[in-house]
């Protein structure tokens, strides 16, 4: 009781004290600084007018708190009242009454900054406004940060007992997260690692990805508190003294040994990110070889996704044919963070094992089949899918919510690795469980449709597709019809950016892509009477494409892009990029099997979204937006002191080799390549007869052995040699 | 003089302040050869004398920060009221002022010199690197003006008013923000990793437009000016 008398005392003196009322008055007006100083987050409304306003108000208020609790630790000392203090109130008692009051003084502020706030980021968000979102961005990015300063600043200065050791320790801890620290995830305690928030769909996943970071640092720093509680200077005694006095009171270490145990292990076993090869060349899963005398006849999957929790069930059953009369190991690549409860072969329990190793996001399952002719493995599978560490800083691809859904492949059910098929190319049916309001999108040709209605609000869809993976949409999506290049396109996107998705006529500029890729390639395969499912995502940073399929990433058109008259015209393009994927990487395939080589899907790509932007917004946008930054990052590359010296980088441990060369990779083939191209435009005679020389290659005879577009093809289309098309290294 | 300067090197150096500030220093460092340095600038390698100004250039906060708390202990309330007891010592006052700089030089030089092992460790155990010659004139032209400016300015305003010393902290943060002109680049981090890029060759050697190489000299050349006058000159009569 006396310890709550002597919080509302602390507080009330607190909240009478001018420096409170400074550094309150601060933290309100900080989130201010996301808008016009610090600005992490970019793309949609709500990354402009919200993540970055909480993020910069955390930031600022995070350090101010941690000032003003040095500040109030060392007025005691300052003025000469320690001892007097000390006899009246036990000194460990006096430290929590301050963290105590401090934590209050900062929750209050934080209500204030939410009120102050609310209807200035109504203003500026606009109709994509979210409440929820709202609360839950000011909670995590900015709320959670004031305790983190306040606990990290109070246990600095409890070691230490000096104001100026702690406040450089603290001026260290906080720089360190906005420096060296801020790429990574878990250890940016101060600036969560969001780069974009959805306005269309939900944010479910980023939110508890960073709330994951916030109190796993709250734990920690839990825990060094207590323990710099338990070092508090007591009768005299210096800092090794006072902690043997103040142990003695067992709870007290075990409870920081807890914390901080609960901190490491939050740490070392986060769920958020799986432990993927950092090396991004190297393509293992997909190089297991095939299993021969062993075909698959079909496969279904049944998914439960639980929109609540973001997690997934299913049970997936795969048909085999095993001609080989023993038994055969059978190879699935599963999503991390999914936990396999059983596996039955002809309904008997089998003999399984889920790999260590991951890669791209995918471990290794491995099942046992025996020698009989037929056999039905059944895998039931569940959990929460985890995301690829190589991405560890963009984090928001596996959201799970009654807004949006997107199960990619291993995600949806296990991929097949290493089986081949029977005539019927990998027949699958499946059938996913979601609630009512959601509109599920298979990513492909398939077409899904409601088989059963249940009375707890949820509809269970059905499609039928062909493949080991699979991809699936879900959310409150709209479609839209349109006929361009003698196709169907049926463009989906979400509820809430209809309005965006008329004023800024993005059926226009799909009809357009389409059009010009069709009259100077060629006719889709598929051709007329097929159909194209252009599908928005929630905001991504990049696409994909498959056969019948392409990606629009919410960023290509938001209400920001179409008020920044900087950008002119210039929108949409991720949508072009992708959609151009139609034509080269599935029209037209290339050979993926060395992630180093630089001719790949994307060099064609990049060039025919450059040509159709410079159709669309003139030669000066396509030569600022395209040429010129393409030049730049292959100036950099080839003149990036490992690129020239090699043998230093292979002197330098493996995660920086890996981090450094999957950097210069993509430069190769999405910027160096796309020169090249623009250089053999140059010296075919332009680019009507670089058209031409492509329109030939895309409706080449194929060569069934080996269907892929190559370089060399490419160079002889041109009539020139590998060396003709060098760079200068001064570009 | 000596004895007073060794006196106060032990109270300055010989304390958890110092020992805290060096590991906080070391740790800092480390973090940016394995995370920044590493990466080279400008296209250089991360052992040229241009990826090392930077390396210094992002130590220079903390090093000014460091050389202005040693000022605090002698410009702080608590040295205010013992300077009534010091100054009826029979020693010169001035000779007593630079003797307590020199010790606050001392410490910072130790901080310094702490920066630049590190770095050598690290270049030799990277990258096995050892033509340290190479790296002493950027060391010397990053290092030496902010630092004795640091002390010269930081002991100055020190005399005028104590908390005035944890203003003068946030210079290198404020000059880090600002749009500082390019001569003056090496004062927000930004002319080590542009200037190399301007002279039009690859891995050059290190030189300074002589517009920098002037600035740095006016500030160290202030600095030492500064140091001279705040030492010599009379104290202020402060408030308690």
């Amino acid at each position: 009781m006396r310890g709550i008398r002597l919080f509302f005392l602390e507080l009330r003196r607190l909240l009478k004290s001018r420096i409170t009322w400074l550094v309150i008055f601060l933290t309100v007006l900080s989130p201010a600084a996301g808008l016009f100083l610090y600005k992490p987050a970019s793309s949609t409304m709500l990354s402009i007018y919200l993540a970055n306003p909480s993020i910069a108000g955390g930031l600022t208020g995070g350090v101010l708190f941690g000032l003003l609790t040095v500040y109030e630790l060392d007025r005691a000392g300052r003025s000469c009242t320690e001892v007097l203090l000390n006899a009246a109130v036990s000194p460990l008692r006096m430290a929590m009454v301050h963290l105590a009051a401090l934590i209050g003084t900062a929750a209050l502020t934080l209500a204030a900054v939410m009120t102050v706030w609310l209807p200035v980021s109504r203003a500026m968000i606009g109709s994509v406004f979210d409440a929820g979102d709202y609360v839950l961005a000011y909670l995590i990015f900015m709320g959670l940060a004031l305790p983190l300063g306040i606990l990290a600043a109070a246990a600095a200065f409890q070691f230490t007992c000096r104001s100026d050791l702690s406040l450089v320790l603290f001026a260290v801890f906080a720089g360190l997260s906005l420096t060296v620290w801020a790429e990574n995830w878990q250890f940016c305690w101060l600036n969560p690692s969001v780069w974009a928030l959805s306005d269309d769909f939900s944010n479910l996943r980023i939110y508890r990805s960073a709330a994951y970071m916030r109190f796993t640092w709250l734990a920690g720093l839990g825990g060094v508190w207590t323990l710099s509680w338990i070092c508090i200077r007591q009768y005299g005694k210096g800092l090794w003294g006072s902690f043997v006095r103040n142990a003695r009171r067992i709870y007290r270490p075990v409870t920081a040994l807890l914390l901080a145990g609960c901190s490491v292990m939050a740490f070392v076993g986060q769920p958020m990110v799986d432990r993927s090869n950092p090396d991004e060349t190297v393509f293992s899963l997909d190089e297991i070889p095939y299993l021969e005398e062993v075909v698959c006849s079909g496969r279904s999957a049944r998914v439960f996704p639980d929109t609540s929790a973001g997690t997934v069930a299913g049970q997936a059953a795969y048909q085999f044919q095993n001609t080989s009369g023993k038994k055969q190991k059978v190879d699935f690549a599963v999503t991390p963070g999914y936990r396999i409860s059983s596996v039955q072969v002809n309904g008997k329990d089998a003999i399984y094992e889920l790999g260590d190793y991951q890669e791209y996001n995918e471990a290794v399952l491995e099942v046992e089949i025996p020698e009989e002719k037929a056999a039905e493995v059944t895998v039931e599978y569940g959990g929460f899918p985890r995301e690829n560490r190589n991405m560890s800083s963009m984090q928001g691809s596996r959201e799970i919510s009654r807004e949006y859904l997107c199960l990619e492949n291993a995600a949806l059910a296990p991929r097949l690795l290493n089986v081949q098929p029977d005539e019927g190319m990998y027949p699958a049916v499946i059938e996913i469980t979601l609630p009512d309001s959601m509109t599920v999108i298979p990513f492909g040709t398939a077409e899904a449709e409601i088989v059963k209605k249940q009375d707890n609000g949820t509809s269970t869809w059905r499609y039928q597709d062909h493949g080991t993976g699979g991809i699936v949409y879900a959310g409150d999506y709209i479609r839209q019809d349109i006929e361009a290049g003698g196709i169907d396109i049926e463009l989906y996107y979400g509820r809430s950016h209809q309005k965006i998705m008329e004023t800024a006529g993005a059926a226009e500029a799909v009809k357009t892509v389409v059009d010009y890729c069709t009259e100077h390639y060629g006719t889709l395969a598929f051709g007329s009477g097929g159909s194209l499912k252009l599908i928005q995502s929630r905001v991504s940073g990049g696409g994909y494409a498959a056969a019948g399929a392409s990606l629009l990433d919410e960023t290509d058109f938001t209400a920001a892009n179409l008020t920044d008259s900087r950008k002119g015209a210039g929108y949409g393009e991720v949508m072009i990029h992708e959609l151009v994927h139609q034509w080269w990487g599935l029209g037209c395939m290339f050979d993926n099997s060395d992630g180093t080589d630089p001719w790949s899907a994307e060099g064609l790509t990049v060039y025919t979204t450059f040509r159709i932007a410079e159709k669309l917004y003139g030669e000066e946008y396509a030569e600022k937006n395209y040429l010129e930054q393409w030049r730049q990052a292959a100036e950099e590359y080839y003149l990036n002191f490992y690129v020239r010296n090699p043998e230093y980088l292979a002197a330098l441990p493996e995660d920086r080799q890996l981090e450094i060369s999957n950097s210069l990779e993509y430069v190769r083939q999405y910027c160096e390549m796309p020169l090249k191209i623009r250089k053999a435009e140059e010296l075919v005679g332009g680019e009507e007869a670089m058209d031409q020389i492509l329109c030939s290659l895309f409706s080449r005879e194929l060569d069934p052995a080996y269907p892929y577009l190559t370089y060399q093809d490419f160079l002889d289309a041109c009539g020139l040699k590998e060396e003709d098309l060098n760079l200068d290294q001064n570009i | 003089m000596i004895r007073i300067f060794k006196y106060e090197c032990r109270r300055l150096l010989w304390n958890k302040f110092f020992f805290g500030f060096f590991l906080v220093t070391l740790f800092y460092g480390w973090q940016i050869l394995t995370n920044v340095t590493i990466l080279g600038v400008s296209r250089t390698a991360p052992f040229s004398p241009w990826s090392f100004g930077d390396y210094l250039c992002r130590m220079i906060p903390l090093l000014w920060i460091g050389a202005l708390f040693f000022l605090t202990f002698f410009h702080s309330a608590r040295a205010r009221r013992a300077a009534v007891l010091t100054n009826t010592a029979p020693a010169h006052p001035g000779k007593y002022a630079f003797a307590r700089c020199a010790a606050a030089a001392a410490g910072t030089g130790l901080l310094m010199l702490a920066a630049l092992a590190e770095a050598a460790v690290f270049y030799g155990g990277y990258f096995g690197w050892h033509n340290w010659k190479t790296l002493a004139q950027p060391a010397f032209i990053s290092l030496a003006p902010p630092l004795i400016f640091a002390l010269g300015s930081g002991w100055c305003l020190g005399k005028i008013k104590g908390w005035l010393l944890y203003i003068w902290m946030l210079v290198p943060f404020v000059c880090m923000a600002l749009p500082l002109p390019e001569k003056l680049g090496i004062w927000n981090g930004s002319f080590f990793s542009e200037y190399p890029k301007t002279l039009g060759t690859l891995d050059p050697e290190f030189s300074l437009p002589a517009a920098t190489a002037v600035f740095q000299g006016v500030i160290l050349a202030l600095g030492i000016l500064l140091i001279v006058r705040g030492v010599a000159g009379k104290e202020q009569k402060r408030d308690r």
